[in-house]
């Protein structure tokens, strides 16, 4: 905690003093959260929960030939009253803080720090180097390595001393385009050797694919991937999604996923350890959805998925509107979907899984205050714990104390399966402001 | 032997000439702006072809492509995963890393409370859904909890 908060701290010093001696731009977005709570477990005591939480948020652009930046992110924790959640009283985390340097062409960057990945296959976060570039004749590529961020906690893994990830990890993508209308990547991930378990399971992290975006026509677009386990030698994913757009407002689309849970769910002891795990399984999801914009204030979406695995099949569908009045300073939403899932999907010791799902929000946003209401609703095909019903509502309060700073606070209150009654409250103050040095304006 | 040093000399000229004619032509090629120009309604879904009618810059794919329509919200991934710059001139990390992170403090949909709009994943009482959801599509629970992201998951998954 302290590590991360002495990190955050130096880094906005560092930026403000690069800053004004720059001319940068900084911005900094920050959300202080109170949470108010009470915890009644019969055969405890009452506790008070008081968590405090800090979300901090620093983007510091145009430093030094303008071309560099620093952006920082992350959270921390101070419990008020008794213990909000796991053995410490506090708790954060940085989830990223990278220096970044933008070349003027070819969209090429680096970036240095703790940062995450999105490359075709590869999706991590890493302490390391990150690079990029357009090349001539459509090619381009990108390449990272570093060291894996491990979760520090040591209760992380029950009985085990590691979190299962091994220490190191490079990768990189490759793609080709053509036009507008083709976009080939090769990408893949190595991670170092994962370090013995004593009571879980764990493999390697290492994964090779392509992905693809192919667009004949400017009313179709078909794009996807699919990825190998080196380790396992076997395929590990494939996802697909065709879009069809047969006029202006509506868009019809299918979806194709399949996971392998050998290959694809391996590398995590979470996953790996759990009761239902089966190497040999395979999950498959086929889909379609539609979404129709009826005018600039009423947008309908409808949506159906099948899933098939060993375990047995389900079914979800439904639809969704969602609305915007008095230039989108009102907007609402309203949805249903019913789920028809068999006895294998069930929570034990219970033979239907299927469920009605239904949610309705509304909000409007003044220049003064801001206001949200919010529920959601299920209604089980058959008891469980003796429930029919889980629901939750939340009503949302706020005022801008000024442009950038706002307070609001937030009251929900639930009945489900898990607790007869849930009642939880919020009070939030978020500050988002950008600081403009003598650079050229945005 | 000496034709295989040719041969070994005459590739490397080659691919030395292929590489420097490449990096000739670097400066030619175009970048996407380091941020949108101008700022964007929160909490509307983005319609790109309200001013773009060209293909962008740098990925040369259409712009009516990333319309934040529903069907663009729900299928975000295949975007991301290969044109994460160009959402990164209108969102910064932390907007994608309030529900995909390593480490969080509370659901997303309680962070954001004010805000119902947002698709925020496991609203209202998810302790009792995830019992069905988790069995229905454990992918999917993979992307964000698989090898991060999981110390409240462990908590009863050990």
């Amino acid at each position: 905690m302290k590590k991360v908060w002495c990190t955050l701290l130096c880094a906005v010093s560092f930026a403000a003093a690069s800053s004004s001696a720059l001319a940068a731009d900084i911005s900094v977005d920050t959300s202080t959260l109170l949470g108010i709570g009470q915890r009644d477990v019969s055969g405890t005591k009452k506790e008070t929960l008081l968590p405090a939480t800090q979300f901090l948020g620093v983007d510091v652009d145009k430093l030094a030939d303008g071309n560099l930046s620093l952006h920082i992110y992350g959270w921390g924790r101070a419990d008020l009253a008794d213990k909000s959640y796991n053995s410490q009283k506090a708790d954060g985390s940085l989830t990223y803080g990278y220096l970044q340097y933008r070349f003027k062409e070819a969209n090429a960057n680096a970036r240095l720090g703790r940062m995450f990945i999105h490359e075709g296959i590869v999706n991590e976060q890493i302490d390391g180097l990150s690079v990029r570039t357009d090349l001539p004749a459509g090619f381009g590529v990108s390449a990272f390595g570093g060291a894996v961020v491990h979760d520090n906690n040591k209760q992380h893994l029950y009985g085990e001393s590691s979190d299962g990830k091994g220490d190191t990890i490079a990768g990189g993508r490759a793609t080709y385009r053509y036009l507008g209308m083709l976009e080939l990547g090769l990408s893949g991930v190595f991670e170092a050797k994962a370090p013995a378990l004593v009571s879980h399971k764990s493999g390697n992290h290492r994964l090779v694919g392509g992905d693809l975006y192919f667009s004949p026509h400017k009313m179709v677009a078909l794009m996807g991937q699919s990825s190998y386990n080196p380790e396992t030698k076997a395929v590990a994913e494939h996802s697909y999604l065709l879009t069809v757009k047969p006029f202006e407002p509506l868009i019809v689309s299918a979806e194709f996923n399949e996971h392998r849970t050998g290959s694809y769910l391996s590398s995590s002891p979470l996953f790996s350890n759990m009761p239902h795990f089966n190497p040999t399984d395979r999950s498959r999801t086929i889909g379609g959805s539609a979404s129709y914009q009826a005018s600039k204030n009423i947008g309908l979406a409808a949506d159906y998925k099948h899933y098939s695995r060993t375990l047995g099949n389900a079914d979800r569908y439904g639809a969704d509107a969602r609305l915007s009045f008095s230039d989108n300073s009102i907007r609402g939403g309203l949805g249903y979907h019913y789920l028809r899932a068999s006895q294998g999907f069930a929570i034990s010791p219970y033979i239907s899984a299927s469920y009605h799902e239904l949610r309705g929000y509304l909000m409007h946003d003044t220049k003064g205050y801001f206001a949200a209401l919010d529920a959601i609703g299920y209604l089980f095909k058959e008891k469980i714990y003796n429930e029919r019903i889980a629901w939750e509502g939340t009503v949302s309060l706020g005022y801008h104390l000024t442009p950038a700073l706002a307070l609001s606070g937030d009251v929900s209150y639930g009945r489900n399966p898990e607790f007869t009654e849930e009642t939880k409250g919020l009070i939030r103050l978020t500050y988002n402001m950008t600081f403009e040095g003598k650079g050229e304006k945005k | 032997m000496n034709q295989i040093k040719l041969t070994i000399s005459a590739l490397a000229s080659a691919g030395l000439a292929l590489v420097l004619a490449a990096c000739a032509q670097m400066g030619a090629l175009p970048n996407l702006p380091a941020s949108h120009p101008e700022a964007l309604a929160i909490g509307q879904q983005i319609n790109c072809a309200e001013c773009h009618e060209d293909q962008q810059k740098g990925t040369l794919k259409p712009y009516k492509a990333f319309n934040h329509s529903p069907v663009f919200v729900k299928n975000h991934r295949f975007y991301a995963a290969s044109d994460d710059r160009l959402c990164s001139t209108c969102h910064k990390s932390s907007f994608c890393n309030d529900c995909h992170t390593n480490k969080v403090q509370m659901k997303p949909s309680t962070k954001y409370g004010n805000r119902p709009d947002r698709e925020m994943q496991h609203r209202g009482n998810f302790m009792t859904m995830h019992k069905i959801e988790g069995k229905l599509d454990p992918a999917s629970c993979y992307r964000c909890h698989g090898r991060a992201n999981n110390e409240r998951c462990i908590q009863c998954h050990h």
